[in-house]
């Protein structure tokens, strides 16, 4: 059934809304939030996979596969038997001749009729396509990679950060599919939990506390059709910042109000992620953090910052966790010799606004001061060498030197943190750019580079050599198919500190440049 | 029969406010679990609160750590009417029980999940109960029914129990309570 013009406008205007209903307002059917989302520029792949196809967390041996069944995408239920006979396929082509595994998998409604396959006995270093059919119908075509093993000369992978659907459309993503990549790590942010919205694509004020809401929100998420282009074209690691749940939070003396929303919020991301949950593991809290490598090359460290931490700004608070710290400690101490990533949502380095001013946002590790400087001279004690950290939350991006200690330019350099912008989520306005990106460099000397004015995603390449930091921006939030270009490349040589501009991009905008 | 042993809190140590050192049945993966007697007094929940009827003698508490975090791996049946043929034919249906609770207005709470798992480990259903809010008890001390019931897919293999207990804000006693906990397997005999 087609939505009312008028109904549509009705809903819109009880949503607050200006111009084109919110699909997650209240009052619309499922079908109807469906015809609201396609106004705003989402589409659906035939049911039952409206949601598309995802694999994720690659080792040499196997991958996850996902998917989700769900023929009313904005529904948060499925008019669908409890449990739904999914099967899928793994072959070495993409016609899906030569398979080299298949099997059936159950899709309960207790998971969103989700399905997460964790297919086993592939080789290494390959890549591969899959597939998944139920009630007749066959999903999109998925293609997939398993990690190598040994001597490996070059990684290529690209990392996503902060994609509010209302910020804009997904070109950013658009981008990633269409890169040669080994895999994408998805940094945080993936959605935004609500509350009033405002931005080019649609304005809204629900909020969610329950699972459905959080399914929902998801499915809207998902309705970008970038967005499941580049999950159906590579693997994806993944971690999460606050607005998976809602912004800022921790769990620490949480009450049963809020651990009841959480719960929710954390299953509804599980049901909607290519994750492969860790074996200590127990539902509705899926553990995150792990170590995985890419051959000799690479060892990627997965952090989570959210499901452990203490509130802010105490003098024993914790962003880690106890345990979380301590084996990221232990994995410090038997870190291997290849390039360090640690995969980090939320920013790593000292961040002052102005010199001699406060730090500008304490729920980022500034607000865990005495964790931080533990962490980072346990990894300069250590000896750990090639450290490249990968942030998002910010917006905006920054390029840092990591020091144990910020405030003591004698303190050794021991790192590069890469910040990227967001895939759409909004930044500072190009004013506050340029007023405050002098500011900021001037107050925190390890601070090498800022641009804020842009969207996009951050591409590396990595070798044995070498890594290189790729800006890729878009030039329009409001175009869905806004090309992708290099703002500018930042390159870090092995075995040394501190990261240097490719002179080709020295002269692209930016609002700080130290050198 | 519950599939989930010592869901009751009467087996092994335990009996006074006191966090102990082992739970029969469970494994302590974090904080410090009490398994406190209904005649304790000190406000906790007594014999005249809302609780399990019958309730035995003891429950579950949080003890005086902020998280404590229970958990109990179930293999389910290989045989029988609820066995792996049965499972697998998508004809067993399990249900998922618990009294949960809290003290008066205060939100410390208790939550109460179970995960089955395929033969590699995969979660394939999941029943989430709790925490109940002080809002949804009333501001009452005391336990309150929660339950869940669902298909058992095929495949299903495993089940773990987690049970987490927590404390809202800071203070010393962690009051989220639970007790009656209870997983059960049935013969489908066709579409409800």
């Amino acid at each position: 059934m087609k939505l009312n013009r008028r109904d549509l406008l009705r809903a819109a205007a009880t949503a607050g809304a200006l111009g084109v209903a919110w699909p997650l307002a209240g009052g619309l059917s499922p079908a109807q939030a469906v015809e609201a989302a396609e106004e705003l520029g989402a589409s659906y792949d035939p049911a039952p996979f409206t949601l598309g196809v995802a694999s994720g967390d690659p080792t040499p041996t196997g991958v996850v596969l996902w998917t989700r069944l769900a023929p009313e995408p904005l529904a948060a239920e499925q008019q669908l038997p409890e449990v739904v006979e999914v099967r899928w396929v793994v072959a070495e082509d993409r016609d899906l001749r030569r398979v080299v595994a298949r099997g059936t998998a159950p899709a309960s409604a207790t998971l969103g009729h989700s399905v997460h396959v964790s297919v086993d006995g592939l080789q290494a270093g390959q890549r591969y396509w899959y597939a998944f059919s139920a009630l007749g119908r066959r999903s999109r075509l998925g293609r997939t990679r398993t990690a190598p093993v040994g001597p490996v000369s070059k990684v290529r992978f690209a990392s996503a950060n902060c994609q509010a659907f209302h910020g804009g459309y997904y070109a950013a993503h658009r981008g990633i599919a269409r890169e040669d990549l080994d895999f994408v790590v998805h940094l945080g942010d993936y959605i935004y939990e609500g509350g009033p919205v405002t931005g080019p694509r649609g304005n809204g004020t629900a909020e969610d506390f329950s699972l459905g809401d959080y399914r929902r929100r998801h499915a809207l998420y998902k309705g970008d059709p970038s967005l499941r282009e580049a999950h159906a074209a590579h693997p994806w690691f993944l971690t999460w910042d606050d607005h998976e749940v809602v912004n800022d939070y921790s769990s620490a003396g949480g009450g049963a109000p809020f651990l009841q929303r959480r719960a929710a919020a954390y299953q509804a991301w599980y049901e909607n992620m290519p994750h492969r949950d860790g074996s200590d593991a127990t539902l509705p809290d899926p553990q995150i953090h792990r170590v995985r490598r890419w051959g000799d090359l690479l060892e990627l460290t997965v952090l989570d910052l959210r499901s452990y931490r203490s509130a802010q700004n105490l003098p024993d608070g914790t962003i880690l966790g106890a345990r979380q710290k301590e084996w990221l400690k232990q994995g410090i101490d038997r870190a291997p010799d290849a390039w360090h990533c640690w995969v980090n949502s939320i920013m790593l380095s000292q961040l002052r606004g102005r010199p001699g001013g406060g730090f500008m946002f304490t729920d980022q590790w500034d607000g865990f001061l005495s964790e931080r400087k533990d962490v980072l001279t346990h990894a300069h004690r250590s000896g750990l060498e090639d450290l490249v950290v990968i942030t998002g939350d910010w917006h905006s991006a920054f390029i840092d030197d990591i020091r144990p200690d910020f405030d003591d330019t004698s303190s050794p350099v021991i790192g590069t943190e890469f910040t990227s912008h967001s895939i759409s989520s909004n930044a500072y306005s190009p004013a506050w750019n340029a007023a405050n990106g002098p500011r900021m460099g001037a107050a925190n000397p390890h601070l090498q580079y800022f641009e804020g004015n842009r969207y996009g995603y951050d591409l590396y390449e990595v070798t044995p050599e070498r890594w290189s930091t790729h800006l890729r921006v878009i030039g329009d939030l409001r175009d869905p198919v806004s090309p992708v270009s290099t703002l500018t490349t930042f390159h870090v040589d092995r075995g040394t500190v501190g990261a240097y501009e490719d002179r080709a991009t020295k002269n692209s905008p930016a609002q700080y440049r130290r050198d | 029969m519950n599939l989930v042993v010592n869901g009751d809190a009467e087996a092994g140590p335990g009996g006074t406010a006191e966090p102990v050192h082992s739970v029969t049945g469970w494994r302590i993966a974090e904080g410090a679990p009490a398994l406190i007697g209904y005649d304790v007094g000190q406000g906790y929940p007594s014999v005249s609160d809302p609780g399990p009827a019958p309730r035995g003698k003891r429950f579950f508490a949080g003890g005086n750590a902020p998280r404590t975090a229970l958990v109990q791996d179930v293999d389910l049946p290989a045989v029988g009417p609820t066995g792996r043929g049965p499972v697998d034919a998508g004809r067993v249906r399990f249900t998922v029980s618990a009294w949960l609770g809290g003290y008066a207005t205060q939100e410390d709470g208790a939550r109460l999940s179970v995960e089955f798992r395929d033969a590699t480990g995969t979660p394939v259903a999941l029943a989430v109960l709790g925490p109940v809010t002080a809002g949804e008890r009333l501001a009452r001390t005391g336990l309150f029914e929660r339950s869940a019931t669902a298909a058992l897919p095929p495949g299903a293999r495993t089940a773990r129990v987690l049970l987490v207990l927590t404390r809202a804000g800071s203070g010393q006693s962690n009051d989220g309570y639970a007790d009656a906990i209870s997983l059960t397997l049935s013969a489908d005999k066709g579409k409800p």
